[in-house]
C-alpha cells in the first residue's frame, strides 16, 4: 500500500501546454476524484501516473519511490478504462490472468487471485465467457477484476462508469465504494459525474485548463469554494452570480449593491468603498418572498417541475437569467415578479480576481 | 415516377442480366468440359446428359501434364507468400503506427511507393539477381518476389485496421506488464484477423493468378504454377477441345469453390467498415 | 470510447513505455518489427527498379560486356524507326486499352454499385458475389475462355447473336486488326468490373443515411439522389478507381499474351507496352532478347505510370478531397 506524490508536473504537446505545474499529494488509502471540464487534462494526468505517457517535466512518487523512469507494470498500479479495454479474444478468466503471466505470478497464485476477485465481484459464473457475450455492467466488473488481481498499490479509474446506463451507474458506484473499503487501496478516479465525485471521494481535485483550482473534501468544495470556477463547477444547477460593488462599511457590516441586488449584509474584510465583487448564491438557497440578508427581484420566465423540487428561471434586472430551486407544490406562475432572498451564511462573495473572500 | 414494384422489378432484371453475363462464360466452359467432343460442338449450350457425359478431357490433362505438381506449386507459393505478407506486413504496420520515431514517416512513404509502382518493371534486374543467387527456376524466387510485391499494399491495408483497434487495449496491456513484442503477437495480431480477407483480395489473389513471374523466373515443368502450367498446356493442345476445356475448368473450379466458401468474408473485407 | 479514441489518433508523441526503454532495446524492437518487411521490399522491389533504370543506360557489345551509353537507348527507342514505330504503336494501343476501361468498365461499375446500394434491394449479396466472381479468376483462364467462346469454330457467340436476330453482326473479332484490341479490352472489362463496383459500393454505403433521408424529405427521387448527392460524394473513390485502372492497364500483359501470344497479333494490332517490353527483353522468333533495351522500355513505362500517379495525387485527389467526409 502506498500514497502518491506528484511534484511540479508539466505536460506539453508541442506548443500546447496541457498540464501546468501540478502538485498533488495523496495519502495511502485515500480515494481522490479528479473533476473538471472536458479537455482540462484529467486523463493526461492519470496516464502519467500510470506511466503510459511521459511528463515533460516533474516527478511522480508512488509510496516514496520515484517512478518517473519505470514502466507501468513496475509502478504497482492498475488502470480501469472507460472503454473497459477487455481483450476481445480472451475469455474472462484469461483477461484477468493474462497480465499476471508477465509479472512472475505463479499459476496457483493466479488462480487464487482470480477466484477471489470473481467472488468479490460476483463474476464466478462468467469466467468462461468472452467479452462480447457480457453486458456493459458485467464488462466493467471484469475490467475492475482485472485491476484487482494485480494487487496494485494504486488504482486508477478513467471515467469507468460513463458508458453505463443510469441505474447501473448507481449500483456500480456503490460497488466501487464497497471495494475501496474492502481493499483499502489508494484510488484515483476521474469522472464527469458530480454525484459520483461527491459520494465516492475522500477528497476532490477540481481541475481547469491544466491547473488545479482547488483540492478539498466534497462538502468543503460545496460550502466554501475557493474561487468562482469551483463555485460554478460544483453544484447543479450551477450557482447564480451577481456583480456588485461595496456601497458602505459600518463596523463589521458591509453593504454591497449591484444592478440586481436590493440589499446584502456581509462581515467586513479588507474591503473598501467602491470595491468590485461577485456575489454567488446557489439556486437551492434562494427562497421566494421571505426577507433575508441578500435579496433580488426578477420576473419568472419558466418553471421546470421535477417532482421533488421545481426550478424557476428568473429574468433579472440586468437581463441575465438566474435559477431558483423551489420546494413544495406552490410555484410562481410565469410572468409573475418575485423577490428571492438568502441568509448571509449561504452567500458567497468573491473579489475582483474571482477569489473567495 | 414508376411505382415501387415495377421499379424494383426493373432493377432485378438488369442485375440478373448482368449476373448472367458474368456467370455465363464460366458455366459454359465448365459445362462443356464434361461432354464428349461432338456434343461440345453439336449443342454447346446444353448441359451434359447421360449420353454426352465424358471425362476424356480430364484424363488427357492428367496424363499429358503435371497438373498436380502445378497445383501444389501454386499452393505452396501462395500460402507461404500469404503467410509472410501477413506476418511481416502486420509487424511493419504496427510499428509504423505505434512507434513514431525520427524517419518513421519517411519510411512509411518509402514503403508506399510499391503500392502504385508495379514490381514487374524491375523484372530485368530481378532475373539477373535470381540467376546470380542461384535461385533461378525455384519457388523460393517466386515467393521472395511476391512477398516484396504484396507488402506495400498489405502494410497500407493493415495500418488502417491497426488504427481501428482501440488504443486503450494497448495501454491496458502495458499496465498489465505485457512486453512490447507480446503486445503485438498476443493482443494486436489476433485482432487483425478480419483484415486477412481484404489483404487476400488485393495481394493473394493476384499471386495465385500471376503469369508474368512464373513465365520469366521458372523454366522447368516441375516449378510451373497452375496459371503458367495451364497456359502452356493450352498453347500445346489448342486443337484438343476436350483437354482445353478440362484444363480451364480445373483451374477455375478450386478458385470458385474457395471463393464461394469465403465470399462473405472477402466481400465484407472489401467493403470494410461499411457493411450494412 | 469513440471520443477518447478520436483524440488519440492525433500525432502522438512517444509513450512513456518507449521513452523509458533503453535506446538499444528500442532499436532492436524496431529492427524486429520493420526489418523483414523493409529488407525484402528493398531487395526485391526497390533495388530491381533502380537497377533496371541503371541498366537502361548501358548497352551490350558483341562480346556481351556492358558499356555505359547514357541516354542513347532512350533516343533509339523514341527516334529510330525500328524501335519507335512499335513503341508508339504499343503506347497508342495502351491508351486505347485504358480508354475502353474508363469509358465502359467504370461507368458500368458505378451503375451496378448504384443499383446494389438501393435501399431494401433483395438478393444483393448474391448479385455482388456473382458479379465479382470473374475478378477472382486468372487472366489466363478468362482470356482463353473468351477466346473459345468468340471462336467461329465453336460458334457459341455466333449462335447467341443469331438467337436474338443479330447473326449478321458476328465477326471473328479477336482475329481482325480493326477489332482485336477493343475486344481484348472488353474481355478485361468483363473480368474486372467487380473492382470499381465493390469500391464504389463500399463508398456509397459510407454515406450517412441521414443525408439520404434529408434528400428524400426534400422530395428527390432515387435517381436524382444518386446523381446529385451520392455521386459527388463518391468522386474521391472514382478517382482512386481511375488511378488503379491506369496503373493496371499500363502494366497489363497476361491477357494479350494469353490470347494473342507475344507477337500481339494480328500484325501487332493488340500490342501494348507490357507485351512490347516482354518481346524486347526476351526476344521473339528471330530477334534476340535485349536486356538493356528492355530495361529502357521498363523505365519509360515506369515514368508513364509515375506521371499518372503524380497527376492523381497532386491534382485529382487534392481537388476531390474537399468532398470527403
Ligand atoms: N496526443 C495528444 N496530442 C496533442 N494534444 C493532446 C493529446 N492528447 C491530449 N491532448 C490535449 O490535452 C488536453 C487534455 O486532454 P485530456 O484527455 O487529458 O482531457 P480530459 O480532461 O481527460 O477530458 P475528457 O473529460 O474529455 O476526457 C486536451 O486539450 C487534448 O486536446
Ligand atoms: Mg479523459
Amino acid at each position: 500500500m502506498a500514497g502518491l506524490h506528484i511534484d511540479k508536473i508539466n505536460k506539453s504537446y508541442g506548443p500546447a501546454r496541457v498540464l501546468a505545474d501540478i502538485d498533488l499529494s495523496i495519502v495511502d488509502g485515500e480515494f481522490v476524484v479528479l473533476v473538471g471540464p472536458s479537455g482540462c487534462g484529467k486523463s493526461t494526468l492519470l496516464r502519467m501516473i500510470a506511466g503510459l505517457d511521459a511528463p515533460t517535466s516533474g516527478d511522480i512518487f508512488i509510496g516514496n519511490r520515484l517512478v518517473n523512469a519505470l514502466a507501468p507494470a513496475e509502478r504497482k498500479i492498475a488502470m480501469v478504462f472507460q472503454s473497459y479495454a477487455l481483450y476481445p479474444h480472451m475469455d474472462v478468466r484469461k483477461n484477468m490472468t493474462f497480465g499476471l503471466k508477465f509479472t512472475g505470478v505463479e499459476p496457483s497464485e493466479r488462480e487464487r487471485r482470480v477466484a477471489e476477485a470473481a467472488r468479490m465481484l460476483r463474476l464466478e459464473d462468467l469466467l468462461g465467457r468472452y467479452p462480447r457475450d457480457l453486458s456493459g455492467g458485467q464488462r466493467q466488473r471484469v475490467a475492475i477484476g482485472r485491476a484487482i488481481v494485480r494487487e496494485p498499490d494504486v488504482f486508477l479509474f478513467d471515467e469507468p462508469l460513463s458508458n453505463l446506463d443510469a441505474a447501473l451507474r448507481v449500483s456500480t458506484r456503490v460497488e466501487i465504494a464497497r471495494l475501496h473499503r474492502l481493499l483499502g487501496a489508494t484510488m484515483v478516479y476521474v469522472t464527469h459525474d458530480q454525484i459520483e465525485a461527491m459520494t465516492l471521494a475522500d477528497r476532490i481535485v477540481v481541475m481547469n485548463q491544466g491547473q488545479i483550482e482547488q483540492v478539498g473534501k466534497p462538502l468543503e468544495l460545496y460550502y466554501t469554494p475557493a474561487n468562482l470556477f469551483v463555485a460554478g463547477f460544483i453544484g447543479s444547477p450551477a450557482m447564480n452570480f451577481f456583480p456588485a460593488e461595496v456601497e458602505s462599511i459600518e463596523g463589521d457590516k458591509v453593504r454591497a449593491k449591484g444592478p440586481t441586488i436590493a440589499r446584502v449584509t456581509l462581515p467586513a474584510g479588507s474591503l473598501t468603498r467602491g470595491s468590485k465583487l461577485t456575489i454567488g448564491v446557489r439556486p437551492e438557497h434562494l427562497t421566494a418572498g421571505a426577507p433575508g440578508d441578500f435579496s433580488t427581484t426578477g420576473a419568472v420566465e419558466l418553471v421546470e417541475r421535477l417532482g421533488e423540487a421545481s426550478y424557476a428561471h428568473v429574468r433579472r434586472a440586468d437581463d441575465k437569467l438566474m435559477v431558483a430551486e423551489i420546494r413544495g407544490r406552490d410555484t410562481p406562475a410565469p410572468g409573475q415578479t418575485v423577490t428571492f432572498s438568502a441568509p448571509a451564511e449561504d452567500v458567497h462573495v468573491f473579489d475582483e480576481a474571482g477569489r473567495r473572500l | 415516377m414508376l411505382n415501387q414494384p415495377a421499379r424494383s422489378l426493373g432493377v432485378h432484371i438488369i442485375l440478373i442480366a448482368y449476373s448472367a453475363l458474368a456467370l455465363g462464360p464460366i458455366l459454359l466452359v465448365v459445362m462443356n468440359s464434361f461432354k464428349a467432343r461432338n456434343a461440345i460442338f453439336g449443342a454447346p449450350l446444353a448441359p451434359p446428359n447421360a449420353t454426352t457425359f465424358s471425362l476424356v478431357g480430364y484424363a488427357k490433362v492428367f496424363k499429358a501434364s503435371l497438373i498436380g505438381t502445378y497445383f501444389a506449386n501454386s499452393l505452396i507459393v501462395t500460402l507461404v507468400s500469404m503467410f509472410l505478407v501477413l506476418l511481416f506486413g502486420a509487424m511493419a504496420a504496427w510499428a509504423l503506427t505505434e512507434y513514431k520515431f525520427r524517419g518513421s514517416t519517411a519510411l512509411a512513404l518509402f514503403l508506399s511507393i510499391g503500392i502504385m509502382v508495379p514490381i514487374r518493371l524491375g523484372s530485368v534486374a530481378i532475373l539477373k539477381m535470381m540467376r546470380a543467387a542461384g535461385l533461378n527456376d525455384t519457388l523460393t524466387a517466386l515467393i521472395l518476389v511476391y512477398v516484396a510485391q504484396g507488402l506495400p499494399m498489405s502494410i497500407f491495408i493493415l495500418s488502417e485496421f491497426v488504427q481501428q483497434i482501440p488504443k486503450d487495449l494497448r495501454d491496458a496491456a502495458r499496465c498489465d506488464g505485457v512486453p512490447e513484442t507480446r503486445i503485438f503477437f498476443e493482443v494486436i495480431a489476433p485482432l487483425l484477423r478480419p483484415a486477412i480477407a481484404t489483404v487476400a483480395v488485393f495481394t493473394i489473389v493476384p499471386i495465385w493468378n500471376d503469369l508474368w513471374f512464373p513465365l520469366i523466373l521458372t523454366s522447368s515443368d516441375s516449378t510451373h504454377t497452375i496459371t503458367l502450367g495451364v497456359q502452356q498446356f493450352l498453347g500445346q493442345y489448342i486443337t484438343d477441345w476436350n483437354s482445353v476445356l478440362a484444363a480451364l475448368s480445373m483451374a477455375i473450379l478450386p478458385v470458385v469453390a474457395i471463393y464461394v466458401i469465403f465470399s462473405r468474408q472477402l466481400i465484407s473485407g472489401l467493403t470494410a467498415g461499411a457493411v450494412k | 470510447m469513440r471520443g477518447s479514441f478520436a483524440k488519440r489518433t492525433m500525432a502522438e508523441p512517444l509513450s512513456q513505455v518507449v521513452a523509458s526503454m533503453p535506446r538499444g532495446r528500442f532499436l532492436a524492437l524496431m529492427a524486429l518489427f520493420l526489418g523483414p518487411a523493409v529488407a525484402i521490399y528493398t531487395l526485391f522491389s526497390i533495388y530491381p527498379l533502380i537497377a533496371t533504370m541503371a541498366l537502361s543506360t548501358y548497352t551490350t557489345d558483341s562480346s556481351g560486356a556492358y558499356q555505359f551509353v547514357g541516354l542513347v537507348n532512350f533516343v533509339t527507342l523514341l527516334t529510330d524507326a525500328v524501335w519507335s514505330k512499335p513503341f508508339w504503336n504499343a503506347a497508342w494501343n495502351n491508351l486505347v486499352f485504358f480508354a475502353v476501361h474508363m469509358l465502359v468498365q467504370n461507368p458500368i461499375g458505378i451503375a451496378l454499385a448504384g443499383l446494389l446500394s438501393l435501399p431494401g434491394l433483395k438478393l444483393k449479396s448474391l448479385y455482388r458475389t456473382v458479379i465479382f466472381l470473374p475478378t477472382m479468376l486468372s487472366v489466363v483462364i478468362v482470356g482463353f475462355s473468351w477466346n473459345l467462346i468468340l471462336s467461329p469454330l465453336w460458334g457459341v457467340a455466333e449462335g447467341a447473336l443469331k438467337a436474338v436476330g443479330l447473326g449478321s453482326w458476328f465477326a471473328p473479332w479477336l482475329g481482325l486488326p480493326s477489332t482485336a484490341l477493343v475486344t481484348l479490352a472488353l474481355i478485361s472489362v468483363w473480368q474486372f468490373v467487380g473492382i470499381p463496383m465493390m469500391l464504389i459500393y463500399a463508398a456509397l454505403l459510407n454515406i450517412p443515411d441521414e443525408l439520404i433521408d434529408a434528400a428524400r424529405v426534400d422530395g428527390l427521387g432515387h435517381f436524382r439522389i444518386f446523381w446529385h448527392i451520392k455521386l459527388p460524394l463518391v468522386l474521391p473513390t472514382i478517382g482512386l478507381v481511375s488511378i488503379l485502372t491506369f496503373v493496371g492497364n499500363f502494366n497489363a500483359f497476361d491477357l494479350i499474351y494469353t490470347v494473342k501470344g507475344a507477337l500481339a497479333g494480328p500484325n501487332f494490332a493488340s500490342d501494348i507496352l507490357g507485351t512490347f517490353f516482354y518481346r524486347t527483353f526476351f526476344g521473339f522468333q528471330l530477334q534476340l532478347g535485349n536486356p538493356t533495351m528492355g530495361a529502357a522500355v521498363a523505365t519509360v513505362m515506369f515514368f508513364i505510370i509515375l506521371a499518372g500517379v503524380c497527376l492523381y495525387l497532386f491534382i485529382v485527389q487534392r481537388r476531390l478531397r474537399r468532398y470527403a467526409f
